[in-house]
Formats: C-alpha cells, structure tokens, sequence
C-alpha cells in the first residue's frame, strides 16, 4: 500500500507507456460514497493548457507513482461527462476541503486540509481513500498543528461536517511514513471490536 | 559497448577504404529494443544507415561495404528520430509513474544492435525492461 495527498496528484502529468506527456491532473474525481478515488479530470500540458473535454476513469489509469499516472495511450480517455456521472454529487471526496471532522462522541478534531488515498500493488485495485490530513483541534493536542487521521471504510458526511469513530483519536500520525500502519490498526480494530 | 564509446566512430567502405561518414546519434526502435538505424555526419549525401546494412561495428570503426547503403532516412527512421526519442540524458519513469533518474549512457550489443541496458546513476535497468520512448521520458517496465 502506497500513501498519497490528494493535492501532491493535483498537476502530476499523464503519461503513456510510449513515454508522452498527454494530459495532467485537473481534478481528483470521488466515487459516490467518497470512499475511494473515481477517477481523473484532465488540464492540457504546456502550450496546450487548459481543461480538457476528457477524464480519465479509475479502472483506465495503469498505476498511479509519485512522478506520473500512467496510461496503456490515449485511447483509454473518456469524455469528462462520463467521468463525472460515477462521482460524488456534494458527498465526502470533492468538497471536504475546510470541513470539520467530528467524532462520534461530539468532539471537533479540526478541519480537512488535505486527502489521503492509497494505491494498491495490484493493478486495477481501488484506489482508497484512507484518511485526512487535518489541522488539529485543541482536543488533539497542541491546536493548529497538521495530524493524519484514519478513516474507516465508509464514514458519514455533510457539507460542512464528517464523523469517524472516536477512537480515529488513537490511531493518528504525523507523517505518511507512519500513516499506513495506522490506517490498518485502526481498521482491524473497526472490523474486531465492531 | 556503449552509445558514448561508438558516438564519433567513423564510418569506413570496405570497397574504397574511404571514411564515408562519422556516427552522429543512434536510432533505437524502444519496441524491438536495439538500435535500428545510425545517424551519420559528414557524408556526402544522405544521413541514414540501417543497422542491417553494417557489415561490422567494430571497436575502431564501422564499416559497410559501399558509401550508396548511406540512404536518405526513410519516413520509419525519422519517426523514431530527433530529441524525443533520444535516450541519453532523458528522465526515466517506471510503469508504476515513479522517476528513477536520467539515462547517463546505453550499452547494447555490437552484433545485433539491441540494448542490452540502461546505465542511471541509480543502477543499470536491463534492456528487455524498455517500453517507450517519448517527448517526456523513457519508460521502462516496473520491477
């Protein structure tokens, strides 16, 4: 399982396995229940910037790196349109950016900044979203600092606030190096202790 | 041997014993993996050698047998030709999307013309891993 922030894939080139540059990032695309990444709005590159009339779905991307999402060629794009119909329509995903996370048990643990997904090894696996970068609460710790925050399979979500277990508050992290480990803790114990 | 030991190696006829042209860039076909062409300079005419039409590579010079296999390049050779698809000095991406450093030199076999490596400052990638070569980067299969 590889981490990523959903800003740092925001810009990455598209890149097909004849080595061109054909597209980047626009926007990250959310499956409906904000659960896992759908897919990919699409900008021009260089001279050609811009949006596109063209996305990219999940199950067309060939792996997601650090440098580059890489593509078999062009002939896996799909209109935009297409895209954005297996998405999320206001629900967790797109517009958590500045939302408040709140536990179960009432307590604010601070606002969204930032998206964490994992890739799998395997090709054509999910592409998860698996936790939240926020800016911490008081209840935290010291307020204002940045904490990753697991997220369970499936949370419940506003336009304005969403909820995880109370004890997310346990399995935070400062880093990515740290976070995946805890995402899986955290999980286990979801699935174990109900 | 390597692209940069041969870069600069002249071109000799066996027929008249002449150097007919000096290796100027090397045209690799990224989905057979080897060398398909050599670009030449100082010719009289002509800037293109197929790889089939060396009579030898060897360590001092190339040789053919006469100047008339230096043909315009064919429009086949020219695709596969200009910056875009040079290999050395391009940034390489795994399959994955991960950068692993640029090509610094190539080394590929003098008999058959294929690639039978990358050299990175990271580690050589194994020839047989080459999937493209593009205007971005060289793409080699994930490990």
């Amino acid at each position: 399982m590889r981490l990523m922030r959903a800003s740092e894939i925001v810009k990455r080139p598209v890149v097909t396995m004849r080595g061109e540059d054909v597209a980047q990032v626009k926007d990250i695309v959310y499956a409906a229940a904000g659960g896992a990444v759908a897919g990919f709005t699409l900008a021009g590159r260089g001279m050609f910037a811009g949006p596109l009339k063209l996305g990219l779905t999940w199950r067309a991307v060939a792996a997601l790196g650090a440098e580059a999402v890489m593509i078999t060629d062009e002939s896996v794009f799909e209109p935009t349109e297409a895209v954005l119909s297996d998405a999320a329509s206001g629900r967790a995903g797109g517009n958590v950016l500045g939302s408040q996370v709140l536990t179960d048990a009432g307590v604010d643990l601070g606002k969204v900044i930032d998206v964490i997904v994992a890739v799998g090894d395997t090709v054509g696996g999910q592409c998860d979203v698996v936790g939240y970068e926020i800016e911490a609460s008081a209840a935290l710790g010291t307020k204002g600092t940045k904490l990753l925050i697991p997220l369970p399979d499936t949370i419940a979500a506003s336009a304005s606030h969403l909820v995880v277990p109370a004890s997310a508050q346990g399995f935070v992290a400062h880093d990515l190096a740290g976070f995946g480990a805890a995402v899986l803790a955290f999980r286990a114990q979801l699935e174990g202790g109900g | 041997m390597r692209f940069s030991e041969a870069l600069g190696r002249q071109v000799v006829s066996t027929s008249t014993a002449e150097t007919v042209g000096v290796v100027d860039e090397f045209v690799v076909d990224p989905r057979r993996r080897a060398v398909v062409a050599l670009s030449l300079k100082k010719t009289d005419g002509g800037d293109t050698l197929l790889w089939t039409d060396i009579a030898a590579f060897g360590s001092d010079a190339v040789t053919v047998t006469s100047a008339d296999k230096i043909v315009a390049a064919a429009p086949a050779i020219i695709a596969l030709s200009g910056k875009d698809h040079r290999l050395v000095g391009r940034r390489v991406l795994t399959s994955s999307g991960d950068d692993i450093g640029t090509v610094d030199d190539v080394e590929f076999d003098a008999d058959t013309g294929a690639i039978t490596s990358l050299l990175l400052a990271a580690g050589d990638v194994a020839g047989a891993r080459l999937v493209g070569v593009g205007s971005y980067a060289v793409v080699v299969r994930a490990k």
